[in-house]
C-alpha cells in the first residue's frame, strides 16, 4: 500500500518532468529562423561556411527526431543548458548557479515567515469567526491577496528606502563597498534583505491567512470537535489537539499547489528590488531574448515547484492513513 | 439542489435558465460583498467604455499637457509621469486596455476549460485519462513562467506588433492568448466533475436511449447544466487574468502604445518613481488593480456560493 502510493506520486512527478523537457525541446525549434542563425545572432557578415559548421557542431544537420531529440535530453540529464546569448563564454549552468542562492535565501525566509504568520493570523480568525479580528483579518487577507507582490514592494521602497532611508534601494550588497570583515558584509546583506524579505511575506500571508481559515472552520464544525465541547474539553485544548492538527493538512497540499503563483510573484519582487536572483535574470534574458537562459530558468523552476509538490504529497501522506492508496 | 424536472429526467434548461439567471443577480446583489463588487466593476467598466468623455484622448510623449513628474494639483489632480502625461488620463484610458484584456482572455481560458472538462467528465475512458493527464501538468507548472518564455515566441512568430485586431495590438493579443492557453487547467477541473455527476443523470440517459449522439448531448445538455459554474468560474478567472496580464506587463511584455495599468506600473519602476518619491505615478494604477481584482474575486465568490452545487447550504 505504502510502496504503491510512493511510485505513484514519483511516477506522476517523472512524467511532469518529462512534459517540462518536452515542451522546452518543441518551443525552442518552433521559433522562426532556423536555430544556427539564433545562435549565431549579433556575429557580423555570417558566411555559408560558418552557417555549415555550427550546423555541424551543434548536431543541427541530423533530424529533429529522434537524433536531435535525443541528443538533447541527454545534453540535460548531464546538466548542459547550452551557452548564454549574452553572457559570452558562459554555460547557461554557470549563470544559474550564480543567481540560484540570492533566490533561494530570499523565498525561502521570506516563505518561512509568511507560513508562520499566515496560519497563525488564519487559524485565530478562524476560530474566532464572526469577531472583529475576522473581519479585520480576513478584509486585510483579502486585499493583499488581490494587490500584485511588486505593488507593495514599490510602496514599502517609497517609504522605507526614500522617504526614512532606513534601507538601501536596491540590490544585494552596497555596490563597490570594501568590508573590512565577515559581519560587516553580513550587516550590509541583511540591510539590503530587509525590504525583498519583508515583501514577499506580506504578499503571501493573505493566501495563507485564507486557506487556513476556511480550514479551520471546516475543522471546527466535524463531529469530533462537538464530541469533545461535550465531552467540556477547554476551547483551547480542543483548538491546538483537535482542530489545528487536522485543519493543517490540506494547509499543506493548497500552499505546495500555490507555490506555482509564488514563482511569478519571485519574479516581479526582484525586479523592483534589483536583487540578483533568478527572477531578474529571467527578465533581463527576456529583454535581451536570450533564449537558452530563459528555457533553463523554466526548466529549473518547473521542476523544482514538481519536486516541491511532491515532497508535499509525501508529507501529506506521511500524515494521513487515508490517502496512502 | 434537484429540481422536479431533474427527477422526472428532463433537462432543466431554456425559461428555466432565463428566470433563473435574474433570481441570481437579485440574490447577489442582496449580499453585501456581491453589492460592493459589481458597484466597483460598474464604475470601471462605465470609465473603460468611453475614457475619452472623462479625459480626453490618450496623451501620448507629443500631445502631454504638463512636465515631467509634476506632483498632483489642480490641474494635474494625479501629477504627471516622467513625459509630462497627466496620470487621471493614463490611469483611466488603462481600464480600458486592461479590463479588455482580462475580458478577452477569460473568455479564452473558460471556453478552452469547459470544452476539456465536459469532453474529459462525459467521454470519460483513456481520453479523460489524457486531458487529465494533461490539465494536472498545467495545474502543477509554474504556468507564468512558461507564459515568460511563450511570449516572445509567439510574438515573433507573429511577427508585425502594429498589426490591430479589434482595435488592440498584437503585441496586446499575444497576451491575451497565452493568459488563455496556460491558466485554463483549474476551470477543466471543475466542470469535469460536475459533468461526471450530471452524466450520470436520468435526463442524459434518457437522451441516450432515444439515440441522441455524444456531441448533441453535450451541447444540449450537459453545457445548459454546467452554464452556471461555467460563469461563476468566468468572473473569478477574470481577476487572475488581469493580475496575470499585470505581472506580464511589469516584466517588459505589454505596449507602451497601449499603456495598460501594468505598463504602466513598469514604465513607473523603470523611470525610478519609488525612488523619486513619485508616489502618484504608481499608486494610482496599482490601487485600481487592487479594486478591481478585489471586486471580482468577491463578485465570483459570492457568486460561487450561489451556483456551486457543492458549496450551496455551506455555511
Amino acid at each position: 500500500m505504502r510502496l504503491r502510493y510512493l511510485s505513484r506520486r514519483l511516477g506522476s512527478a517523472l512524467v511532469t518532468i518529462a512534459f517540462i523537457a518536452l515542451i522546452n525541446f518543441v518551443l525552442f525549434r518552433a521559433m522562426p529562423g532556423s536555430p544556427e542563425r539564433v545562435i549565431l545572432r549579433g556575429t557580423p557578415n555570417v558566411t555559408t561556411a560558418q552557417l555549415e559548421a555550427a550546423r555541424l557542431r551543434w548536431g543541427l544537420n541530423k533530424p529533429v527526431f529522434p537524433d536531435q531529440f535525443v541528443a538533447y535530453v541527454g545534453a540535460t540529464l548531464r546538466g548542459d543548458l547550452g551557452y548564454s546569448f549574452i553572457a559570452r563564454g558562459q554555460t547557461v549552468t554557470e549563470v544559474l548557479a550564480q543567481r540560484i542562492w540570492p533566490t533561494v535565501i530570499l523565498f525561502g525566509l521570506g516563505e518561512i515567515v509568511a507560513i508562520a504568520i499566515g496560519l497563525v493570523l488564519g487559524a485565530y480568525t478562524g476560530w474566532r469567526r464572526g469577531g472583529f479580528v475576522d473581519y479585520l483579518g480576513n478584509g486585510i487577507s483579502l486585499v493583499l491577496y488581490s494587490t500584485p507582490y511588486f505593488l507593495i514592494g514599490m510602496i514599502l521602497l517609497l517609504i522605507f528606502a526614500t522617504t526614512l532611508h532606513w534601507f538601501p534601494t536596491f540590490g544585494m550588497l552596497t555596490t563597490g563597498a570594501q568590508y573590512p570583515g565577515l559581519f560587516e558584509r553580513a550587516q550590509d546583506f541583511v540591510a539590503h534583505l530587509v525590504l525583498p524579505l519583508t515583501t514577499v511575506a506580506i504578499g503571501l500571508i493573505g493566501q495563507y491567512a485564507i486557506v487556513m481559515r476556511s480550514s479551520i472552520v471546516e475543522t471546527l464544525s466535524e463531529d469530533y470537535v462537538t464530541t469533545a465541547r461535550g465531552m467540556g474539553l477547554r476551547e483551547g485544548r480542543i483548538l491546538r489537539r483537535h482542530a489545528l492538527p487536522n485543519a493543517l493538512l490540506p494547509t499543506v497540499s493548497l500552499i505546495a499547489i500555490n507555490l506555482g503563483y509564488v514563482v511569478a510573484g519571485a519574479i516581479t519582487v526582484e525586479v523592483v528590488f534589483n536583487w540578483p536572483g533568478l527572477g531578474t535574470l529571467a527578465v533581463q534574458a527576456l529583454t535581451s531574448r536570450d533564449y537558452p537562459v530563459l528555457q533553463g530558468v523554466f526548466l529549473l523552476l518547473g521542476v523544482s515547484v514538481v519536486l516541491a509538490n511532491l515532497v508535499a504529497d509525501l508529507i501529506y501522506g506521511a500524515l494521513d492513513p487515508r490517502v496512502r492508496t | 439542489m434537484t429540481t422536479a424536472a431533474q427527477l422526472q429526467g428532463t433537462a432543466p434548461r431554456g425559461v428555466r435558465g432565463a428566470v433563473g439567471a435574474t433570481a441570481t443577480f437579485r440574490r447577489l446583489l442582496a449580499k453585501p460583498d456581491g453589492l460592493i463588487g459589481l458597484l466597483i466593476l460598474a464604475v470601471f467598466v462605465i470609465l473603460s467604455i468611453a475614457p475619452q468623455l472623462f479625459v480626453g484622448q490618450l496623451q501620448t510623449a507629443v500631445t502631454a499637457t504638463g512636465h515631467r513628474l509634476e506632483p498632483p494639483s489642480a490641474v494635474h489632480i494625479l501629477g504627471t509621469d516622467e513625459l509630462g502625461r497627466d496620470m487621471l488620463n493614463q490611469t483611466v484610458h488603462g481600464a480600458r486596455v486592461s479590463l479588455a484584456i482580462g475580458l478577452l482572455a477569460t473568455i479564452i481560458t473558460v471556453a478552452i476549460g469547459a470544452v476539456i472538462g465536459i469532453v474529459a467528465g462525459y467521454v470519460g475512458g483513456w481520453l479523460d485519462s489524457l486531458l487529465m493527464r494533461i490539465t494536472d501538468f498545467f495545474l502543477v507548472l509554474p504556468t507564468f513562467v512558461l507564459a515568460l518564455i511563450l511570449t516572445p515566441i509567439i510574438q515573433s512568430l507573429v511577427g508585425s506588433t502594429a498589426t490591430e485586431v479589434f482595435g488592440i495590438r498584437m503585441t496586446l493579443i499575444v497576451i491575451v492568448i497565452v493568459i488563455g492557453i496556460t491558466s485554463w487547467s483549474a476551470t477543466a477541473r471543475i466542470i469535469r466533475s460536475q459533468t461526471l455527476s450530471l452524466r450520470e443523470r436520468a435526463f442524459v440517459d434518457r437522451a441516450r436511449v432515444i439515440g441522441a449522439g455524444g456531441g448533441h448531448i453535450m451541447r444540449r445538455h450537459v453545457l445548459p447544466n454546467v452554464i452556471n459554474l461555467i460563469v461563476a468560474n468566468a468572473v473569478l478567472t477574470f481577476a487572475g487574468a488581469v493580475l496575470t496580464e499585470t505581472f506580464l506587463s511589469f516584466v517588459g511584455l505589454g505596449d507602451p502604445f497601449q499603456p495598460s495599468w501594468g505598463q504602466l506600473l513598469e514604465a513607473a519602476r523603470a523611470s525610478g518613481a519609488p525612488g523619486l518619491g513619485a508616489w502618484w505615478y504608481f499608486l494610482p494604477p496599482g490601487i485600481c488593480i487592487v479594486l478591481v481584482v478585489l471586486a471580482f474575486t468577491m463578485v465570483g465568490s459570492a457568486l460561487d456560493d450561489l451556483l456551486n452545487p457543492k458549496r450551496r447550504g455551506r455555511r
